[in-house]
């Protein structure tokens, strides 16, 4: 038996997952990018090739940017056949189309039996062992189950779901609405206004999702709503950062500057108000998002629209 | 092609309905419950008909009485009778006489038909349907397929004529006999009952509703995928009423792919299964009248044994293949590509390729911890991911014939007439509306420009002569074909242009066109 599990990428994450399945007893072999050493742990072991990975594991958890991740699925792709399970941890969906990352795997790789990570795990809790909570999808039981059994410890729950179009649209409209939460607080909305927003926004967020496919629920689970109260609790996620930057009424580069790390968002949010648009689905929160982000609008515009009817 | 395995089923086909039942006994969770069912089940249904089936009610009764008193051996007992019994009852049989014979006398049987005073045109029966039904697709690789697994045969499914239409398609191509299901009620039409008894098709009783003999129907069907049985599914299930291309499948059957498959695999003798996607298109379908309105009164789901229809009455299949014969083209049967049941393109020599074109091991797909699994909602994922994928063979190789243009360019006109009105209110407008025939010219125009646009892209195929065609042709053709077949004419040429005139029909033609977005799309929201 493969008992050993396989991460791509030697990012936070990538390594924040390997953690956790070291945690949970089991054996890791992880490829990266970069040639230096991204953990060093006994039991998690550097591989330079995908070819030996493969060979090693049957799950390969995939957490590299979305940017990459045709051409890493591509390679991947090369040495893994149908017996192998994927499921990558990136929140965003793939170009104009709005294409989900497990359909870019099913693309570039033979596999079949992919998933997707989410919810409001965070990788510094992952890596310190702090309890955390994530959310598996897959439209196969038996990779839901096996993510399961590779992370599962103690110190984290993994709940598990067959709405992997949830899952993955949830993932990436809640990082969305994490940019509206930074802003809203950096120019001091009351927490009540500011909970109301947000709710409205995972509104929009499932009537998006299920356009596309996915059951609505998913947005108010572990998977969905989850993730906005951990930003709103207090979780460092960049999005918020973000969201803070605009308020201080930083846009495009100089805001992302400011955040150091790369946010899907800026690229997401227009697109999916095209999405919506083109499905006559009305979403103020995220129009408004579009506009702030675009910098068509300052605070007081922004807040009115927002708490205006229509 | 005689070395298809088909070719012995009699000999087997005892130890395939033992295969079955043992198979249907050894995978029952809990006897009871599926006695239970079907004694229910058949109590209900033989008490409203109970026709000359009265030692069969009778029984049941009595099944339903003792069943809860038995025990655990003398139900798995029963069990294994029904199951058996119910297994001999749904085996075929296959004659190879017949099918010899059938191959040289189908023609001439149809021919006869078609002009049954003239005895000399027997003789050019095959040379005639030669020329009304053309069929496109890989049939190299197809042939060559064949002598590497199962081939499982899924088409569109429009009328009764299709198994008939589409048997004589595959052995005028050189690929072997299929077995299939049809429903047990086709059985009583002389026309079509023995060709389809001697022919490896295998009966489907649809008034039998209950688990155990959809179980049994199941197994069957797989121990036959994996006996090397080349197959034939229908896998829209009943045919299709509205006449849009299939969009969503019936899964039950077509799962047996991977189940045989991965069987053959524990047993270390590996049979590889292709589906084979295949649209069948008709100028005019038999039975479209029936077909429309069913679907129009919403009862289609209720009538799905239509004992009453145009393929019951002879000389509407008569009226039907003189038209027909008067057109070459008539019925075009595309064949698209293989795929293994987890919906991998598939080479002349049986490599599975992936999206990226690499070769991939179809055994691997099945495959846990080094072992060969079998996995029900593993394999139900494999097979609703294959219905979609089949699904969008059909959409790409869907072939637009003169009639389904026609009638979307008329369809267009009417509702450009009556903007905003719902389909019902639409289709009350018979005989009111008149198109110029410079319109309608323009109209076809205009749709054949869009179909064109759709077959440079991949999404659509345009019928033999289609393409360079005028309109006025086009609009000739269909006309020609309607009128003298449907009792109330589609579209009537008067002064200056034509008066439309049965709406269903002209919906019907154009609805094989909805999934393209060529024509309307009635169950779409949005249009």
């Amino acid at each position: 038996m493969r008992n050993t599990i396989g991460v791509v990428g030697g990012g936070r994450w990538g390594v924040a997952l390997a953690h956790a399945a070291h945690r949970a007893g089991r054996e890791v072999v992880l490829w990266s990018r970069r040639s230096e050493k991204a953990v060093a742990l006994d039991g998690i072991e550097q591989v330079d090739g995908f070819r030996t990975l493969a060979a090693r594991a049957t799950l390969v958890l995939v957490a590299v940017p979305s940017e990459v991740v045709r051409d890493v699925a591509r390679q991947l792709g090369d040495a893994i056949d149908g017996s192998h399970y994927v499921v990558h941890g990136i929140r965003g969906l793939s170009g104009e189309g709005l294409t989900p990352i497990s359909e870019v795997i099913r693309e570039e790789t033979p596999c079949r039996r992919v998933g997707a990570l989410g919810g409001p795990g965070v990788a510094d809790d992952l890596i310190a062992g702090r309890p955390g909570v994530l959310a598996v999808a897959s439209r196969f039981p038996e990779v839901t189950h096996a993510v399961r059994d590779a992370l599962e410890s103690p110190s984290l729950r993994v709940s598990i779901t067959p709405d992997l179009t949830g899952v993955e649209w949830a993932s990436a409209l809640i990082g969305c609405l994490l940019v509206a939460a930074g802003f809203g607080r950096s120019i001091g909305v009351s927490p009540g206004v500011l909970a109301g927003l947000l709710t409205r926004g995972v509104h929009e967020a499932s009537r998006i999702g299920a356009a596309a496919g996915a059951e609505a629920s998913t947005f108010f689970s572990v998977a969905g709503i989850a993730d906005v109260m951990a930003a709103l609790a207090g979780d460092e996620r960049p999005e918020v950062r973000l969201g803070a930057a605009l308020g201080d009424g930083l846009f495009g580069e100089a805001a992302r500057a400011r955040v150091g790390q790369r946010v899907e968002a800026p690229t997401l949010v227009p697109r999916v108000v095209a999405f919506a648009k083109e499905r006559r689905i009305d979403v103020p929160v995220f129009r408004t998002l579009a506009a702030a982000m675009a910098g068509t609008m300052n605070r007081d515009e922004i807040l009115a629209t927002l708490m205006s009817r229509g | 092609m005689r070395d298809a395995p088909i070719f012995h089923f009699n000999d087997e086909r005892e130890s395939i309905v033992e295969e079955v039942a043992s198979r249907v006994v050894g995978a029952a969770r809990d006897p009871l419950l599926l006695l239970n069912d079907a004694a229910y089940n058949e109590i209900k249904r033989l008490e409203a008909h109970p026709g000359n089936e009265r030692a069969e009610y009778q029984r049941f009764r009595e099944l339903a009485r003792t069943v809860g008193r038995m025990s655990d051996a003398d139900r798995v007992a029963r069990l294994d009778e029904l199951s058996r019994r119910y297994a001999r009852d749904v085996a075929g049989n296959f004659d190879p006489r017949v099918f010899s014979l059938s191959t040289k006398v189908l023609p001439r049987a149809l021919t006869m038909l078609l002009a049954p005073k003239d005895f000399s045109l027997a003789e050019e029966g095959s040379r005639l349907l030669q020329k009304h039904l053309i069929t496109q697709g890989p049939m190299d690789t197809l042939r060559a397929l064949a002598k590497r697994g199962t081939l499982v045969f899924v088409p569109t499914h429009s009328s009764n004529l299709d198994s008939v239409v589409f048997g004589f398609a595959l052995e005028r191509e050189g690929l072997p006999p299929v077995s299939y299901g049809a429903g047990k009620n086709l059985f009583t039409n002389p026309m079509l009952s023995y060709f389809m008894q001697n022919l490896g098709a295998y009966k489907v009783d649809r008034r039998i509703r209950h688990e155990l003999y959809k179980e049994v129907l199941k197994t069957y069907s797989a121990v036959l995928i994996e006996r090397g049985y080349h197959s034939l599914f229908f896998p829209g299930g009943t045919r299709c009423r509205s006449n849009v291309v299939e969009e969503r499948l019936k899964l039950g059957l077509m799962g047996t792919g991977v189940e045989a498959f991965t069987r053959s695999l524990r047993r270390k003798r590996p049979q590889r299964v292709f589906f084979v996607p295949a649209t069948i298109n008709y100028l005019l379908t038999l039975e479209a009248s029936t077909l429309i309105e069913d679907y129009l009164a919403e009862t289609g789901r209720n009538r799905y044994i239509i004992e009453d229809d145009e393929s019951t009455q002879i000389d509407r299949i008569v009226t039907l293949l003189r038209k027909l014969s008067r057109t070459s083209g008539s019925i075009v049967i595309r064949f698209g590509q293989p795929m293994d049941p987890f919906t991998n393109r598939v080479t002349a020599d049986g490599r599975s390729l992936d999206a990226r074109g690499r070769t991939v091991d179809p055994a691997s797909y099945v495959m846990r911890d080094g072992e060969y699994v079998l996995d029900d909602a593993r394999d139900a994922q494999y097979t609703r991911e294959l219905g979609e994928a089949i699904c969008r063979s059909y959409a790409r190789e869907t072939v637009a014939l003169p009639t389904s243009l026609v009638a979307a360019a008329t369809f267009a006109k009417l509702r450009d007439m009556y903007p905003g009105a719902d389909l019902f209110s639409l289709l009350r407008h018979r005989d009111e509306v008149f198109v110029p025939a410079d319109e309608l010219s323009r109209r076809v125009a205009d749709v054949t420009a869009k179909a064109r646009a759709l077959e440079d892209t991949d999404r659509l195929v345009l019928a033999p002569g289609v393409r360079h065609a005028r309109p006025e042709e086009l609009i000739d053709e269909s006309v020609r074909a309607w009128s003298g077949y449907h009792t109330r004419p589609v579209l009537t040429r008067t002064d200056g242009g034509f008066m439309i005139g049965e709406t269903n029909l002209v919906l019907y033609y154009q609805n094989r066109l909805a999934v393209s977005g060529i024509g309307f799309h009635p169950a779409r929201k949005g249009h």
